[in-house]
């Protein structure tokens, strides 16, 4: 007989390869959760996303909980409303979660949680603990905003496994470190930027980002990595065509979310004002603008010319190995239809 | 690659050479770090304690240019001590008794001599790699870019052959692309021996099919010049005009002083270019062209994944697509291309010539991407190949490959060995990520030497010295590192002042013309 | 130097079935090398030298409280302010020092010789005030004992500790005769019938010896009450895995100083113990895992343990004393597992639990020092014999620590369901009087003064009281005692030790923490007190280890049954 399951009074099959965090979320029933992270598995540490289990006496954590044979869930009951309620408060009462400012406001976890909650202000405030660090050259870290959920620390260390980040200290003081406590800028972090994907609230963020767009604003669009050959997905956030930051596609082949420096960080590039904007034609020795059909007249002819003279394979051509395929394509059918030779070629080998 | 990205984190074990993907392939590494948490067992052979190597189960720190002779070493173990996997041998392979005669001469103790790794880590590494299947080799441009660099990367996969590590997941033969598209040039028929899907030019079915499709009939079935033979060709105006797209020669090629001198000596250079570069200084005619972000259409990963690359914006001012440049001058030859986006180009033109991606379509990659060969529309894509043992030739080639010394080693007066490579923060010679704030971390090149060479020389870290060479000199910072061993140098060609490549070696392999950057010989002299 | 570092170095990691595990001792190794601190370089050494991270390295440094991140002084003073030491005047102890050195708690003497510090609980509760110098314990400290110390330490000297205290044993089982010098030999020990039942044990199949302990019915010492033998059982059978016995010897909960008493004057019993026990769950390697603080009883069983295998006594286990680094929740078995497999001391989600994913993944049993050390009786003298001790479904010796308010502060072997009126005037009664008594440790509810009349101590008995039996920490408080103020003691142990990890229980102490604070300041509000026990209701079961429970529970109980307490100081 197949097993099932029974939350908030709906029934499930299970296979006893999924938490009740996760049926939950495939049904659409909505558990806060702030340390759960789909590839980290479960934490059990924010105890936000708790729910109340028929015969076990203490409120249980839905991510870690294996569901068994006919158990049954009550995802929202006054007691769980209570303890999560609790829960984010905690969180709220000893911080600076200030939402106006925030890089995070509209895609917060903590956020969504306390809205969800009905929690406008937090119940009870103790002082700011600690200082802002933006030594490092692309990743603002907002301790003040840091919920400890560890999900950074686990990401460096099992998922980009740099081993930079760990929790230092203990209790009330707890907070994530780098290396032995330096500031991320003088530490062995490479910036890969793991740790600001994995983040649910604001405690870690793109230095190029601030200002420059909210999170309802953004549009994103998926693409390809311009860098090196393991071809990483990323999603561009835009606002308009400005990329406000890039994040890696979470379950996409090959990167499943994963980055590096320069797939992340590395894309002003193309917003530079030394972009060539204009056909350049050199003239006495100094490039002077052209127009389209002027400077590729001039190529043509020139072409035109040596082939008449000295044959097509008196032409030869280099490609891009970083431009796309269909340019390529291209440009070896330019080469072999059009100017009628095999001289085609680019750095293949290095 | 044979194999995927897909299969690193399940890997039981890793034989890394001349690979650094800390550095170049950061992605890959975590998969490779990953399985090593998870248990996998990870075999490094690299002449830099790079980090990898560092996190290595067994770390065999060759000799640069050693490559063949430690593999023959390894190989020499397995067939000795019968640890190679015969049935797979005699199924699916010939030559076998070929390279044994050759290996058979390259006892542990002669690999030994040759590789500086030791032969008793010799024999571990051929025995842990015959306990432990299946294996994946990973292999970057540390097997290439040697004068023997063919015989490299045939050594690799001679290993792997021998092990059985073939056609299965987790397994095989996998060199990891230095460039986002290289794989994909290569695949478009950038090559000058083959159209696009790697059909020769020599075939003349293939000339045929290719004439018929693009409507012409004038195209050459003579194997055109690779880079190296184009720029020697141009003193001499045997190659009087030449078209760089998107490439920075002057800076990425071996020899600066010399590469500088063919380009000047061009008759007629265009160039197509989002950025004014050195190489463009040399120019008649610029290009703007579109850049990434700018135009639709896709990229060939390592894996043979072809992903799709998307446009966000426009190009700036009259800037354009680089195939609409292209397109534009073909018209003026007097053919009309019928294709007006790249996804016009893929799937109305590309797809139907290359068998291997016949099946795939934009519309089929609008998520993830698809690995060829990939001939129809319900193929799902090749994850692995040479499947069973069948190789695309047929039986799987083992051949015998004797060693030989680079070019150009060490000697009294150049007596240190210059190996070149990327490094994490930068990206070729900078023009893309010199220009998005990563020149906040890196901001210089470095001469990379060791502590004892450092002491000999009198040299702190951080202090100029000249590096030079038999072609020229550079002042560059010295970086004392304990990733390098004693008698090493080792710097990058990212910078326009303390290129490497101002000193790297123009001597090429013979037949694949890649360039021996990875061994020269230099000085350094404090200053 | 550097050769003999890493000799010694690779001495230590040689113990352990896996590198990590020699992290601890690794650092503390390297500390004491290094003038007491662990500084960069040392952080840098011990992470190359186990194979891992700085970062790493530097957090564990950090959470446990035994490591110097930071430059101390030659003499590291230690002053413990937790409630026992509160209740016996350790803050007169603290006010005389900082005069003394003119420092400010948490600062160094100029001259580098001193720091001073106020720490949590050192596990000396009846021969408090205690200070520990480095590692070595000063106990019944007075203001005049100090300026000795003091003067002696400035003159390189250092005097004799005095750790005199009232030791009563009514079962003779579990303390034995402490005033012999040579008490700790096994020739002492083997005089006294010692390692008889081991012989006995070796001579049984290890199914009859986990029977015969389950029989016994030998409810956890340490303070859940659970019964050993069954624990036992829970292993799995058939497993390929090796098996792994811990002894948690990390006795941290203020109150309670009684497993150091086994380990000090009586450790060939808690090796025997072991050693059976190992015999019995086909354990390999055993370990005990010892508090930090006590340095010279972990020297001391490492010297029995040696005694013992060249007596031929430990030819089937090898057992590895393990110090902890100070922190009070590696009390906790999987916070243990966690701490032992070198990492910071974060207790585990459970399931699974430590009988079949314990240490290193592997099946593991965590019993306390006193559970294990009343395992050789039960095998020489049967159940049966064990069971004649204390009441039903609570049997045998128990050993009770009384400290606080009583005039003959002390430790007490008395069977299980003795009155607690009987103990406590073993230890000469009540000094003044009685307000209340916290009968378990501290992190049990404490009774008023007429909920404890009439009070058996046995786990059945305090349960029914509305109190736990804990680890038999009794710690009386009369009535010159602030409530409000030994809440406020109470909290600042659980929000100094909480691990971190779980948000109720390191942003709820915190909150506690800081509402009791301003209370016990005067800037409370009524409201303050309604939020405390909204917190603690909340907070009790959500957490993720038994420390929101550890702290919930006792800040209630102090709430609601002296609320008129706290009320008059908001209204003040």
């Amino acid at each position: 007989m197949d097993k099932k399951i029974f939350i908030d009074g709906r029934e499930f099959a299970i296979d006893g390869t999924k938490t009740v965090l996760e049926i939950a979320r495939e049904n659409g029933i909505y558990i806060p959760s702030l340390c759960y992270l789909k590839k980290l598995g479960p934490a059990s540490m924010c105890r936000v996303c708790v729910v109340e289990v028929d015969g076990i006496r203490n409120l249980q954590t839905s991510c870690s909980l294996m569901p068994t044979d006919g158990m049954k869930i009550t995802t929202g009951s006054p007691r769980v409303i209570e303890a999560r309620k609790m829960v984010v408060n905690l969180l709220l009462a000893n911080g600076n979660h200030n939402c106006l400012i925030c890089e995070r406001n509209g895609d917060c976890e903590l956020q969504e949680a306390a809205y969800n909650l009905g929690i406008d202000i937090p119940a009870f405030v103790v002082p700011e603990r600690e200082e802002k660090d933006e030594s490092a050259a692309f990743i603002i870290r907002d301790g003040n905003k840091c919920i400890q959920c560890g999900r950074c620390v686990e990401a460096c260390n099992r998922m980009v496994v740099n081993e930079v980040l760990e929790m230092g200290n203990r209790g009330g003081h707890t907070h994530v470190i780098c290396d032995n406590d330096l500031p991320m800028g003088a530490s062995s972090c490479v910036q890969c930027g793991e740790c600001v994907q994995a983040c649910p609230v604001g405690a870690l963020y793109e230095k190029k980002g601030v200002g420059k767009g909210r999170p309802w604003e953004i549009r994103k669009v998926r693409t390809t990595c311009p860098y090196c050959g393991v071809g990483c997905q990323q999603e561009l956030h835009l606002k308009g065509d400005q990329i406000v930051r890039i994040k890696g596609v979470e379950g996409a082949q090959p990167n499943d979310g994963h980055l590096c420096v320069k797939g992340r960080y590395g894309y002003d590039f193309i917003y530079s004002k030394e972009r060539l904007t204009t056909p350049l034609i050199k003239k006495n020795g100094k490039f002077e603008e052209a127009s389209w059909d002027e400077a590729l007249d001039l190529v043509a002819n020139k072409f035109k010319q040596i082939i008449k003279e000295s044959g097509p394979d008196a032409i030869a051509g280099v490609s891009c190995a970083r431009s796309i395929n269909e340019d390529s394509f291209y440009m070896q059918k330019l080469f072999r239809a059009a100017i009628g030779t095999n001289n085609i070629d680019h750095c293949a080998r290095t | 690659m044979t194999n995927s990205f897909g299969e690193f984190e399940n890997a039981k074990l890793f034989f890394l050479i001349g690979t650094n993907m800390t550095e170049a392939h950061p992605v890959a590494s975590y998969y490779v770090k990953r399985a090593k948490l998870k248990g996998a067992k990870i075999i490094v052979a690299d002449p830099r304690n790079q980090a990898l190597a560092k996190k290595a189960d067994i770390f065999a720190q060759i000799k640069v240019g050693s490559d063949v002779a430690f593999l023959n070493g390894i190989m020499n173990v397995l067939i000795n001590e019968n640890l190679y996997d015969k049935k797979f041998v005699e199924e699916n392979t010939e030559g076998f008794e070929e390279l044994k005669a050759t290996v058979l001469k390259y006892t542990p103790e002669k690999a030994a001599e040759i590789s500086g790794v030791s032969a008793d880590k010799i024999r571990e590494i051929a025995r842990t790699m015959a306990a432990i299947k299946p294996g994946m080799l990973c292999y970057t441009l540390g097997i290439t870019e040697h004068t023997c660099g063919k015989n490299n990367v045939m050594s690799t996969s001679n290993l792997q052959i021998l092990l059985g590590n073939m056609g299965m997941p987790s397994a095989g033969v996998n060199p990891l692309r230095g460039q986002n598209n290289v794989q994909g040039a290569c695949d478009m028929g950038a090559l000058p021996n083959v159209y696009p899907g790697y059909q020769a030019v020599t075939d003349p079915k293939n000339k045929e099919k290719f004439q018929k499709a693009w409507g012409v009939n004038n195209l050459s079935d003579k194997v055109g010049l690779m880079i190296p033979d184009m720029m020697a060709s141009l003193p001499s105006k045997k190659v009087r005009a030449f078209y760089i797209f998107g490439e920075n020669l002057a800076r990425t090629d071996p020899n600066i002083t010399h590469v500088e001198h063919e380009l000047e000596s061009a008759e007629f250079l265009v160039c197509n270019d989002i950025f004014q570069t050195e190489t463009t200084r040399f120019a008649d005619v610029i290009f703007p062209a579109a850049a990434w972000c700018e135009d639709d259409g896709t990229f060939t990963s390592s894996e043979r994944r072809v992903n799709r690359v998307r446009k966000i914006k426009d190009a700036p001012g009259q800037a354009m697509p680089n195939w609409w440049i292209f397109k534009q001058l073909a018209k003026r030859f007097g053919h009309e291309w019928p294709s007006n986006s790249g996804q016009e180009i893929w799937d109305n033109e590309l797809s139907q010539l290359a068998p291997a991606y016949g099946g795939i379509k934009f519309n089929r990659i609008e998520h993830d991407g698809l690995q060829w060969p990939c001939p129809n529309e319900e193929h799902p894509g090749t994850v692995f190949l040479h499947k069973d043992g069948k190789f695309t030739r047929g039986k799987g080639l083992l051949k015998g490959i004797e060693w030989t010394p680079p070019a150009e080693v060490a000697d009294a007066e150049y007596p240190l060995v210059l190996s070149t490579g990327r490094r994490l923060f930068h990206y070729h010679t900078r023009t893309q990520t010199g220009r998005s704030g990563l020149d906040l971390i890196l901001k210089e090149e470095t001469a990379d030497i060791s502590a004892a060479d450092a002491a000999k020389l009198g040299v702190k870290h951080g202090e100029y010295v000249k590096v030079s060479s038999r072609r020229g000199a550079v002042k560059v910072r010295a970086k004392v590192t304990d990733e390098i061993p004693e008698g090493l140098v080792w710097m990058s060609f990212h910078f326009s002042e303390g290129n490497a490549n101002w000193l790297c070696n123009n001597v090429f392999d013979p037949e694949t013309k890649t360039a021996e950057y990875k061994a020269c010989a230099v000085r350094i002299d404090k200053i | 130097m550097d050769k003999q570092n890493d000799t010694m170095i690779k001495t230590i990691i040689d113990r352990y079935p896996k590198k990590d595990s020699a992290v601890m001792p690794v650092m503390q190794y390297l500390q004491k090398k290094n003038n007491n601190r662990l500084d960069d370089r040392a952080v840098e050494t011990a992470a190359k030298a186990i194979g891992c991270s700085k970062g790493k390295i530097y957090g564990i440094a950090t959470y446990y409280t035994m490591f110097n991140t930071q430059p101390v002084g030659k003499y590291h003073l230690q002053v413990d302010t937790c409630v026992p030491g509160f209740l016996q005047g350790a803050d007169e102890i603290l006010a005389h020092l900082e005069k003394k050195l003119g420092i400010k708690t948490g600062e160094t003497t100029k001259d580098g010789m001193f720091t001073l510090s106020a720490v949590q609980d050192l596990g000396s509760c009846a021969t408090g005030p205690v200070i520990q110098v480095n590692d070595r314990y000063f106990e019944n400290m007075t203001v005049k004992k100090t300026d000795v110390l003091i003067d002696a330490l400035k003159s390189g000297k250092e005097p004799e500790n005095d750790p005199s205290m009232t030791v009563v044993s009514k079962c003779n089982i579990l303390l034995n005769d402490r005033t012999k010098k040579d008490c700790r030999t096994l020739a002492f020990y083997k005089g006294n019938g010692g390692y008889q039942s081991l012989k006995k044990a070796l001579s049984m199949k290890p199914d009859e010896i986990v029977a015969e302990v389950k029989e016994a019915g030998i409810r956890g010492r340490g303070g859940a009450g659970f019964p050993a033998g069954t624990k036992w059982t829970f292993l799995p059978k058939n497993d390929s895995r090796p098996v792994y016995l811990i002894c948690n010897a990390d006795e941290g909960e203020p109150g309670t100083f009684k497993d150091r008493q086994i380990m000090e004057f009586n450790p060939h019993l808690l090796v025997e113990g072991i050693a059976i026990s190992s015999f019995a769950l086909n354990a390999k390697k055993s370990f005990i895992y010892i508090r930090g603080e006590f340095d010279w009883i972990a020297d001391i069983l490492e010297a029995a343990i040696e005694e013992a295998k060249k007596d031929g006594q430990l030819n089937h286990v090898d057992i590895v004393v393990h110090r902890g680094g100070g922190s009070y929740v590696c009390g906790d078995e999987t916070a243990q597992i966690e701490s032992l497999e070198g990492k910071r001391g974060n207790p585990r989600v459970k399931p699974p639990f430590p009988a079949n994913f314990g240490l290193y993944g592997c099946p593991t049993v965590v019993n306390n020092v006193e559970t294990l050390s009343c395992v050789p009786y039960v095998i020489q003298n049967g159940a049966a014999a064990f069971q004649k001790i204390g009441v039903t479904n609570n049997f045998g010796p128990k050993i009770f620590g009384v400290s606080g308010h009583v005039n003959k502060p002390g430790i007490f072997e008395y069977p299980m369901g003795t009155p607690l009126k009987e103990i406590l005037e073993a230890a000469g009664g009540v000094k003044g009087k009685m307000k209340g008594v916290i009968v378990g440790g501290l992190s049990v509810a404490i009774l008023t003064a007429k909920e404890a009349e009439g009070l058996n101590m046995d786990y059945d008995s305090c349960n029914k009281a509305g109190t736990a039996l804990g680890s038999g920490g009794i710690m009386v408080v009369n009535d010159t005692v602030s409530i409000p103020e030994l809440a406020l003691r109470t909290i600042e142990f659980y929000h100094h030790e909480s691990c971190g990890q779980c948000v109720p229980c390191r942003e709820g102490s915190l909150v506690i923490e800081h509402k009791l604070r301003d209370i016990v300041e005067g800037r409370g509000k009524m409201e303050d007190i309604d939020l405390i026990l909204h917190l603690t209701k909340n907070i009790k079961g959500l957490t993720l280890c038994p420390t929101g429970e550890a702290f919930a529970v006792p800040i209630q109980a102090m709430v609601s049954k002296f609320r008129p307490e706290f009320e008059a100081l908001v209204k003040k």
